[in-house]
């Protein structure tokens, strides 16, 4: 295995009023695995988290939980995994002890960065204005100790060959060169180490069509000729579709399904993964498509339980609504499709997170009428439990929500949905 | 039907310190009526600058030796290039800004309110300090005070027993537009329909709570003072220049009007399928997520029932999923306003979604206008099949890319500008501009592959 990543967690504090401090989830346990020679797609909407995955992964940001281990045996990962599914702490130490890159001091770093690298997404800014090429290309070999000056040089011609550039170019300042051509000088330094792990961080987002075929098609070579692995980073399917063989699909800081590539793009399980698939706009294909209300969540609060379910379209009882989704939801029918039939006076209010109380009606009876004719249009209302009628009004009790974990499905893959869980939809069923 | 906008040889070229850029390079295009037209291209290759020549909104080192931009029979380009003409070479941004000032004040009256424009990126064409609902109302308030202004006084001249024969007429014609607007007409309360219109055509309110909403439009009084002004601003049709200068006037007239130009702005971003309007006309843009500022920013396009809407990449600042949303949302307005459209992508399948003809620029130049399916299915300039082989697909069929790069637009290659990128290219390409080529019925093509077929 190549890299492997357990319980990864990032929080940023964000600084609020008086001093207060909250953390950004940015990315909550997210678990991923990168084979020898295997191209992985990581995708995922803007402020996903898949970038501070990616960087998280080569430790240009530490980490806040979670393990890595890196370049580990089969045989090693396979004890691991045991290990920490039998929660044996001292075996577990032992392994990450040995392969862990959280535990790495940084002249150790020194040396694993020759194996990793990264590209990142604007080749405008990832480029020291003031340095010519030979010395950007150069720089990672000499500041891992990977070969003496005189040998940097040589090797920087080769490389700017190798990535289709002429070798004059070595004396140029990135000023000079279009984008297609500083994206392939990202590459070249990117590789100049033999890296055997390259994280490419939407390495074409910033390009036009013609040239990212370009830059697609030269990482497939490289990848091809050097059996480097890679991790892409990028909010473009089709990409992942035309480089990589497996995808993770994040959303909100969680991984939400991983598999096969074909079967992920083409099959879909996760309510996500399916909506996300179908927004994107295929060129002369016409078709109906499941268009998500609403925007990606806020990660410093972010929802209960499924991070998901506010946008799902099949939410059920027990994906982590809060009192105060449901009374928001409930406010609005009132105010809008139920004006007038519970009075002027009808308020809803949320009562700590899982109880309800509706004040200026005694139609309890009628709200749960209301409920049921609704639930399927407002999902939100599928977690309502019970409907009871109390001397201070009507309180409503909600579901437990539960949170979902990695199901593996049939096919090898696993998605992070509570449908999948084995007798999961046991309860959607029978409501 | 003649053409909602005819764009005949358009060059523009920009003076800088490095030398000129010659942006356009006689660019032909014709808007119908009614139609959307995609634009596609690589970034560079004057997608926007055309849009921007359109808007007359260059900046002042842009001059325009050739070419003209008929709207309504009138050139809205004549002045700037007649001020190219004369200098030649000898062009003086200052001078040529003056000449921008004046085209700017004639184009008031146009820009906004009969061609208006969605910007790239919604955060940066949204005030961070005004709220959006008055970004809204601005827009109707400077083009179309007369509206706001009708709008108000039906309000006030409307008794309670018209309303209630407003809400039986609109439950007989299960509201039918035009019974209603001549039902206004026949009490002279024109501009009460839109608005029992709009509360009648929501669909999330209760009918109970409609019938209450209508009937609410009456009986709202006005003092004196305002009312004549009110009055006066419907009879000129614009605000009469005694009330505008006289400060103490204007701020009432502005004060009445911009109030109802937020009740528009509801009704507008209502439509717009956003939902709380009532609290997001009150919110500042950085509130707003990036879906709900485009949308905030396609209802100003929107607001004065433009005849052309240029939207310059409205997608491109967004996720793929709030991409779905607008998407689904230009389709459902184009059939609902009947305005022409203008859609600038670099995303051919963005384009493919919504278009009814899409045009692909290169290098300055229309290289190829058709049909949509026409484009993807039998593309026919070479630069059009080599950038639709590029698209990557979930298919993951092999991509192609373009050799070379694209042109350095100070010194364009002679002759067509992609021929050293072209694998069929030939002498004739080397040395002279291609013609369109009429090919199939409504295919145009200007390459020579195409000459005489």
């Amino acid at each position: 295995m190549m890299i492997a990543a357990y319980g990864l967690c990032k929080h940023f504090p964000v600084r609020g009023a008086f001093r207060t401090t909250t953390s950004l989830r940015a990315v909550d346990d997210v678990g991923l695995k990168i084979q020898r020679e295997q191209v992985v797609g990581l995708v995922g909407e803007s402020g996903s988290g898949k970038s501070t995955v990616g960087r998280c992964l080569i430790r240009l940001l530490n980490p806040t939980d979670g393990e890595i281990l890196f370049d580990i045996p089969d045989p090693e990962l396979a004890e691991y995994e045991k290990a920490r599914g039998a929660g044996a702490t001292a075996r577990l130490d032992a392994i990450a002890d040995r392969f862990s890159l959280l535990r790495r001091s940084s002249s150790e770093l020194r040396s694993i960065r020759r194996r990793v690298n990264i590209v990142f997404q604007d080749p405008y800014s990832s480029l020291n204005p003031r340095w010519k090429l030979s010395d950007v290309i150069g720089e990672p070999m000499l500041s891992t100790r990977y070969c003496s000056r005189a040998e940097a040089e040589v090797r920087a011609r080769e490389l700017l060959r190798e990535v289709g550039l002429p070798e004059f170019f070595e004396d140029r300042y990135p000023h000079e060169l279009s984008g297609g051509q500083r994206q392939r000088v990202a590459i070249a330094r990117a590789i100049s180490t033999n890296p055997k792990l390259l994280i490419l961080d939407e390495p074409t987002s910033a390009l036009d069509v013609s040239v990212q075929a370009q830059i697609l098609n030269l990482l497939r070579r490289l990848r091809e000729k050097y059996g480097i692995s890679m991790l892409l980073i990028t909010h473009n399917i089709a990409v992942v579709a035309y480089l990589a063989e497996y995808v993770y699909v994040m959303y909100a800081g969680k991984i939400m399904e991983w598999g096969d590539k074909g079967k992920v793009l083409r099959d879909p399980q996760h309510p996500y993964t399916k909506a996300l698939m179908s927004s994107v706009p295929v060129a002369g294909e016409k078709r109906t498509r499941s268009i998500l209300r609403g925007d990606p969540p806020n990660l410093i609060t972010p929802p209960l339980a499924c991070r998901f379910h506010p946008r799902c379209p099949v939410a059920f009882e027990v994906c982590g609504w809060s009192a105060e989704e449901v009374a928001e939801d409930l406010e609005y029918l009132l105010a809008g499709k139920y004006f007038g039939t519970f009075g002027d006076a009808a308020q809803v209010l949320a009562e700590g997170d899982r109880t309800i109380l509706i004040q200026g009606t005694t139609d309890a009876t009628g709200i749960q009428e209301l409920v049921g004719l609704e639930r399927e249009d407002v999902r939100s209302l599928k977690s309502v439990q019970a409907v009871d009628k109390m001397p201070e009004g009507i309180v409503l009790r909600l579901h437990e929500p539960v949170d979902p974990e990695m199901y593996p499905s049939a096919d090898g893959r696993e998605v992070k949905c509570l449908l999948f869980r084995t007798g999961g939809s046991t309860l959607a069923a029978n409501a | 039907m003649s053409d909602a906008l005819a764009i005949r040889d358009v060059h523009v070229q920009f003076h800088t310190r490095r030398g000129v850029y010659k942006a356009l390079n006689g660019v032909n295009l014709r808007l119908r009526r009614g139609e959307v037209l995609g634009i596609a291209g690589e970034s560079g290759c004057g997608k926007t600058t055309m849009g921007l020549a359109v808007m007359s909104l260059l900046p002042r080192n842009a001059s325009i030796p050739r070419g003209q931009v008929i709207f309504d029979n009138k050139d809205l380009v004549n002045l700037p290039r007649e001020y190219s003409e004369r200098v030649g070479d000898r062009f003086n941004p200052k001078e040529n800004e003056r000449i921008l000032r004046r085209v700017g004040k004639a184009m008031t009256r146009i820009r906004g309110q009969r061609i208006s424009m969605v910007f790239q990126e919604p955060m940066t064409s949204l005030n961070p300090v005004l709220p959006v609902g008055f970004q809204v109302a601005e827009t109707i308030y400077v083009h179309n005070p007369a509206l706001l202004a009708r709008r108000v006084l039906a309000r006030s001249k409307a008794t309670p027993s018209l309303m209630q024969d407003l809400l039986r007429l609109l439950d007989q014609t299960h509201g039918d537009e035009a019974a209603v607007t001549e039902f206004a007409a026949d009490h002279g309360l024109p501009g009460i329909e839109e608005q029992a219109l709009f509360v009648w055509r929501r669909e999330d309110v209760h009918v109970s709570r409609k019938e209450k909403a209508i009937r609410s439009l009456s009986g709202q009084s006005m003092n004196p003072l305002e009312r004549n002004i009110i009055v006066a601003v419907v009879k000129a049709g614009s605000i009469p220049p005694q009330f505008a200068r006289v400060p103490i006037l204007s701020r009432v007239v502005r004060r009445v009007l911009v109030k109802e130009g937020y009740r528009k702005a509801l009704e507008l971003l209502t439509s717009l399928g956003i939902h709380h309007a009532e609290r997001v006309v009150k919110m500042y843009p950085h509130e707003l997520s990036g879906g709900m500022r485009q949308r905030v920013v396609i209802a100003i396009a929107l607001a004065n029932n433009p005849e052309i809407v240029i939207m310059d990449e409205p997608t491109s600042a967004v996720d793929v999923t709030v991409q779905a949303q607008i998407l689904d949302l230009v389709k459902r307005i184009r059939t609902s306003v009947s305005a022409s459209f203008i859609v600038i992508s670099h995303d051919l399948a963005v384009l493919a979604e919504v278009s009814d003809r899409i045009a692909i620029m290169y290098a300055g130049r229309i290289v190829e206008v058709s049909s949509v399916d026409e484009i993807l299915h039998h593309p026919l300039h070479p630069y059009t099949q080599m950038l639709i082989s590029a698209i990557p697909t979930l298919e993951a069929k092999p991509v192609e890319g373009i050799k070379g790069e694209v042109p350095d637009m100070r010194d364009p290659p002679g002759g067509c500008a992609f021929h050293p990128r072209c694998p069929f290219a030939f002498e004739k390409c080397l040395s002279i501009v291609p013609i369109d080529f009429r090919q199939g019925t409504d295919q145009l093509v200007a390459c020579w592959l195409y000459e005489g077929k």
